[in-house]
């Protein structure tokens, strides 16, 4: 699968899934999540991708691009650094300029 | 607001959009204090699960393990031992998953000890598994101490970035009549000088 399903997945703020099963797998052509919510349930009461959606559509363009230049990030993004180099910490005080920016 | 949040969804998004040349799949989880009850270590590699059930591949093995503990018990909940197992299992068929997790500050002291220990036994195993984690400076220490290989990169804001943000601010002002063209070049000008100097 490729990564343009996830992005119909996640850019329209789908949680059906609906997108994700059509593109990769037709076999499998019903809703996972439709078809299945006692074990959704099952697996855990949260469901992430509503507020990554709420916070994708506050953010401003362009905000944030230099992290996506980093070297760290990318050789982090592209496995270049190797296998040990599996996790990337992003740290700061949550809102940056808080006491200007509301 | 300018937020580390805005940060995180910004790499979700550009995990997702990139093209890549691997196949990949991307969970995420941000983390909320309002909800930290709920928010228990099983529950977040639950969820983290669940965004690749959506993979025929990964449904199967679920969807067992889920009609057995239906027959035991009548439903008997997981313990998160179980979850790891299973999250390991998905993980293991899949070629490259990316766990991104936000705000570990905000989750209770108990569970960011026990969720760390689980991503690390997750990690040592599946090696290809990347993730992505955020908090404030104070985590640092537990996240270093977990993984000591692990790239840190402090967030702040940069003076373009907050030009972006007060561009946006300024075009979805209700009140554009009070605004002046010599107030918003002060804006523009004095706003981002103040904030890089923070």
């Amino acid at each position: 699968m490729s990564c343009t399903s996830y992005r119909n997945w996640i850019g329209n703020g789908n949680v059906d899934c609906n997108n994700v099963i059509n593109s990769h797998n037709n076999s499998i052509t019903v809703n996972i999540a439709d078809e299945n919510p006692e074990l959704m349930r099952w697996l855990s009461p949260l469901d992430p991708r509503g507020r990554h959606q709420d916070v994708r559509t506050d953010r401003a363009d362009g905000v944030g691009n230099w992290l996506l230049k980093t070297k760290e990030f990318r050789e982090w993004r592209s496995n270049e650094g190797g296998e040990d180099k599996g996790v990337l910490f992003c740290y700061g005080n949550p809102g940056v300029g808080k006491t200007y920016l509301r | 607001m300018l937020t580390i949040r805005n940060i995180s969804s910004l790499v979700i998004d550009n995990l997702c959009d990139e093209p890549c040349e691997e196949d990949i799949a991307i969970t995420m989880f941000y983390y909320d204090f309002r909800d930290q009850q709920v928010q228990t270590p099983t529950n977040i590699i639950g969820a983290i699960l669940k965004q690749l059930v959506v993979r025929g591949e990964v449904l199967e093995h679920v969807r067992k393990a889920f009609q057995k503990a239906k027959r035991e018990v009548g439903g008997r909940g997981l313990r998160l031992p179980d979850m790891i197992q299973m999250l390991k299992q998905a993980l293991a068929k899949l070629p490259r998953v990316f766990i991104c997790i936000d705000a570990l500050d905000e989750c209770i002291p108990k569970h960011l000890l026990e969720l760390l220990g689980s991503l690390k036994d997750i990690l040592q195993e599946l090696p290809r598994t990347r993730i992505y984690l955020t908090g404030r400076p104070q985590v640092g220490g537990e996240i270093k101490r977990h993984f000591t290989n692990c790239v840190a990169i402090p967030i702040s804001p940069k003076t373009q970035d907050v030009r972006r943000y007060l561009e946006k601010k300024l075009e979805m002002d209700p009140q554009r009549v009070a605004m002046s063209d010599s107030l918003r070049r002060d804006i523009m000008r004095i706003i981002p000088e103040r904030i890089s100097e923070m």
